[in-house]
């Protein structure tokens, strides 16, 4: 089933829920929605299940438009974060509920229970109450429900935030698996980057009620369109410097009045084509400790993040993230060499913040 | 001594330190329960009284601790023993034992000092008598006391007092209920003539040797118990003690519809005697006539439960139905709406007699309807009552929707339910304890009501029970207490019996609702 939002409009009296949100997911894919808390993700899947009526646009699946058509009627599956099973009903009751109002014969509803539940890896769990099962065993339970009815949507609203870490990291993979082995559209709501990085096909990123990007999670990280992107994506931030990039000597430089860069021409022909100060931007990873680096600056601050430090250095009035190798015994108050992967660095309007690279 | 005798606790049978330890301990007890009551009586309660205020709680209370005192003062003086009971059980008795009588003969001592207790100064007549065949056998009087100031002579049989014969614990009561000088007139037998004097009750202390017996077995009794007592049931006897008169109220009520009349818990026959049970009080049951009083239980029965019955359904109805309206969907007017009903959940429906009395008229003059739900039918009674309760179970339901996840309905709704079907099966089932409590309540205030049933029914072919139970107490003829107990009791029966069956969902809501909630 392929969905297509069209200027998307909820409002709640005054607030803002979502506001003219447009995309399109194709049949099949695995779509995540991405953005800081508030922002209206679980807005907009609900009116995708229509639980919310839209104040204006339209939702399309495949071609019918179905705004005013209800819930019952959309054949969605979802999967609350709260994980909302029915309290007084046992486990088997739960997933052969939405079999039950699809009038689906009694013996059949028990086989589809069944091959559902042990697929999830709770077919010994039938019995029992959602109140006497563990956070991911009811986990399983609700992904279990939303799948039975075998939807043509899937929509997850931040379903693995209640779980542990390694629970959550192997929960991802096994959802990624199952929707891609049963081709169900699925829409994700996360506000873990990483979740949406491993798992989507396209990252639909979303603040303050809108759409900042759609794109593929390679996209999203190695050219990124926007300055709100480069900064929100990837963990630690991308570093940001002013400069000014000329073209001298046949050679581009990034230059401010603390250090001068080469960037490689098919970079550097863009950035210098903006004439005044420019954005440079340039990820932590992208940044070495070298004894012949370019950059020379002050440590600041030394934090251990277990495979590397992640260190500050103050560089001329900035402050440069950088990823060292803990083996280095880097100490605050060391000066340090830094070499820049030049092949990297992104360039942005400092007005518009549009990218100068990718646009 | 002491030191030597802990440390070998086989060595010996008594030590002398234990004793005055556990002496020591009752003996502070009694001290300061006893300084406690002189606190009330004769501090406290001059004190008040010079503020001109007329109170009787300072000297229940002064009295209370006296009654007390020489418990407390066993149980004290055995509790220091405890800690011996563990190893030596021999050697804990002995001590508390003796302890014990120390203590008792202190008090008893101190009661005679201040003349309470035993001592204290009683209405008295100032002879002995003994129950005999024809009456009560004058034994022996005190020389120049009432009775033989009154003429009285060894011998006499007192049979009555005026015209009511009289047994000797009859007569007991009479003078113990009597002041000093009241004039009490016997009729007595002397030398088979039959004559009677009047005697002047008197302030007497008639202290009893038997009573000081009794006493010293009871300390005794209480310090062998405290000594081995479980702390862990102290609270149940506490509940206990508290629960008994509760208790006996009920059992006093059962007893009393099988019997013509009662002493306390005994039931009583016509001539004094314990006996005299009778199914007389239960015949409203299967007549229509009592002393005259046209009635048909059947008719008044069934007026009680339809009036419970219709407010039950109606009030689950719609205060299901509302509740969730007005937690779950936002129209205009929703707040006022709530304001409103609250204001009237605090109105007493008293003050809205008159106003409802003509809407009902006016309903019974409606053509159908009115038969119905008109004036001086159970169904206009029910209706009034039904309003009267809407706003506590609007609220109640709103409550327990509001605590019903949002996500839970939209799953449903996701899962292919409608809204309907939504309410009925998902919602529903999670709100049965506040479901439950609404209807038992709604049915009990249903099934108990009076007020509006009493205004609104006129003549009999309408009233309910508690109607009906008010009519017995006439106000023209002496009242039957048996006869009003046993309809009472037919009256509270069926809530009994909810109560057994329902009281685990009742603990459950007052257990703090929902169960088995993710
Ligand atoms: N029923 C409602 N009434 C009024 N405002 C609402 C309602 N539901 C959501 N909002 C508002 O709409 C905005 C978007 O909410 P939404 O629940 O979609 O956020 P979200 O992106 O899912 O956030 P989170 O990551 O915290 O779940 C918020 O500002 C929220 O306060
Ligand atoms: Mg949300």
């Amino acid at each position: 089933m392929e969905v297509t939002l069209e200027n998307l409009t909820k409002k709640f009296g005054n607030v803002v829920g979502v506001e003219n949100l447009s995309l399109d997911i194709r049949e099949s894919e695995f779509v995540a929605f991405l953005g800081p808390s508030g922002c209206g993700k679980t807005t907009t899947l609900l009116m995708i299940a229509g639980i919310y009526k839209p104040t204006a646009g339209a939702i399309r699946f495949d071609d019918r438009v179905v705004n005013q058509v209800p819930p019952q009627d959309r054949n969605v599956g979802m999967v609350f974060q709260s994980y909302a099973l029915y309290p007084h009903m046992t486990v088997f009751d739960n997933l052969a509920y939405p079999l039950k109002l699809k009038k689906v014969p009694k013996r059949e509803q028990v086989e589809r229970v069944q091959r559902t539940a042990d697929a999830m890896g709770i077919g010994q769990l039938l019995d029992r109450r959602p109140g006497q099962l563990s956070g991911g065993q009811q986990q399983r339970v609700a992904l279990g429900r939303a799948l039975v009815k075998e939807p043509d949507i899937l929509l997850f609203d931040e379903p693995l935030s209640n779980l542990d870490a390694r629970l959550r990291l192997s929960t991802r993979g096994e959802i990624k698996q199952l929707q891609k082995r049963l081709g169900i559209t699925a829409i994700y709501v996360t506000h873990d980057q990483v979740e949406a990085m491993t798992m989507a096909d396209r990252i639909a990123v979303i603040n303050l009620g809108h759409l900042q990007a759609y794109d593929t999670p390679e996209d999203l990280y190695d050219r990124p369109k926007t300055l709100f992107i480069a900064g929100f994506v990837g963990n630690p931030p991308m570093n940001f410097l002013n400069v000014e990039v000329r073209r001298e000597e046949g050679a581009f430089k990034a230059r401010n009045h603390a250090f001068a860069l080469t960037i490689p021409p098919e970079r550097g022909e863009k950035a210098a084509s903006q004439s005044g100060e420019v954005v440079l931007g340039i990820r932590p990873e992208d940044i070495s400790v070298a004894p012949e680096g370019e950059l020379e600056g002050e440590v600041a601050v030394v934090e251990p993040l277990g495979r590397d430090d992640l260190i500050d250095v103050r560089v001329g009035e900035s402050v440069l993230f950088v990823l060292a190798d803990p083996h280095l015994r880097i100490r605050a108050g060391d000066k340090v060499r830094l070499h820049v992967d030049t092949g990297r660095v992104q360039f942005f309007d400092q007005k518009t913040e549009q990218s100068l690279l990718w646009s | 001594m002491a030191g030597t005798a802990t440390t070998s606790p086989t060595a010996r049978v008594f030590v002398l330190s234990d004793l005055v330890r556990a002496v020591r301990a009752g003996l502070i007890a009694v001290v300061a329960l006893a300084a406690g009551a002189f606190l009330f009586e004769s501090v406290l309660r001059p004190l008040i009284a010079s503020a001109t205020v007329d109170e009787t709680v300072t000297q229940t209370l002064a009295g209370l601790l006296l009654l007390l005192m020489p418990f407390v003062g066993y149980i004290a003086s055995s509790s220091t023993l405890r800690p011996i009971a563990r190893t030596d059980i021999l050697r804990a008795v002995l001590t508390a034992l003796i302890a014990a009588g120390v203590v008792h003969v202190a008090v008893v001592a101190a009661q005679a000092a201040f003349e309470v207790g035993p001592f204290a100064e009683r209405a008295s007549l100032e002879m002995a008598l003994v129950e005999g065949e024809g009456g009560i056998i004058v034994e022996s009087m005190i020389p120049g006391g009432a009775a033989e100031q009154a003429g009285m002579q060894l011998g006499d049989v007192i049979t009555g007092i005026r015209r009511d014969s009289v047994d000797l614990a009859g007569l007991l009561t009479r003078v113990g209920q009597s002041q000093p000088d009241d004039p009490l007139r016997l009729r007595l037998l002397r030398d088979g003539e039959e004559m009677q004097i009047t005697v002047r009750v008197a302030l007497a202390t008639e202290s009893n040797v038997d009573a000081l017996l009794q006493g010293v077995v009871i300390a005794l009794i209480v310090a062998v118990v405290a000594l081995f007592w479980p702390g862990a049931w102290t609270p149940f006897a506490l509940l206990i003690l508290f629960l008994v008169p509760m208790v006996v109220g009920y059992i006093w009520l059962i007893i009393a519809t099988f019997s013509y009349r009662t002493q306390g818990l005994l039931p009583l026959d016509g001539s004094g005697n314990i006996g005299g049970l009778t199914l007389e009080n239960w015949r409203f049951l299967t007549t229509n006539n009592i002393a005259g009083y046209q009635f048909d239980i059947v008719r008044i029965t069934l007026n009680s439960l339809l009036i419970a019955v219709a407010m039950t359904v109606t009030v689950l109805l719609v205060s299901s139905m509302a509740g969730y309206a007005l937690s779950r969907m936002n129209f205009p007017g929703r707040r006022t709406f709530l304001s409103f009903t609250l204001i009237l959940h605090g109105f007493p429906a008293v003050t809205l007699i008159i106003p409802i009395f003509f809407v009902l008229i006016n309903l019974a003059n409606l053509p159908g309807i009115g038969q119905v739900v008109g004036f001086n039918t159970p169904g206009g009674i029910a209706l009034v009552m039904v309003a009267f309760e809407l706003p506590l179970g609007v609220w109640l339901m709103k409550g327990f929707f509001d605590n019903i996840p949002w996500d839970i309905e939209r799953s449903a709704l996701i899962d292919g339910a409608s809204r309907w079907r939504t309410f009925r099966q998902i919602l529903l089932p999670q709100i049965r304890p506040g479901i439950l409590a609404l209807g038992i309540f709604a049915f009990i205030s249903g099934w108990n009501a009076y007020i509006i049933p009493a205004t609104y029914s006129i003549g009999r072919g309408t009233s309910n029970l508690p109607v009906f139970l008010n009519s017995l107490l006439g106000e023209t003829s002496p009242v039957d207490w048996n006869q009003v107990a046993a309809v009472g009791l037919f009256q509270l029966a069926p809530i009994v019996v909810f109560f057994v069956f329902a009281q685990e969902y009742l603990l459950n809501i007052y257990a703090g609702g929902t169960k088995g909630t993710t």
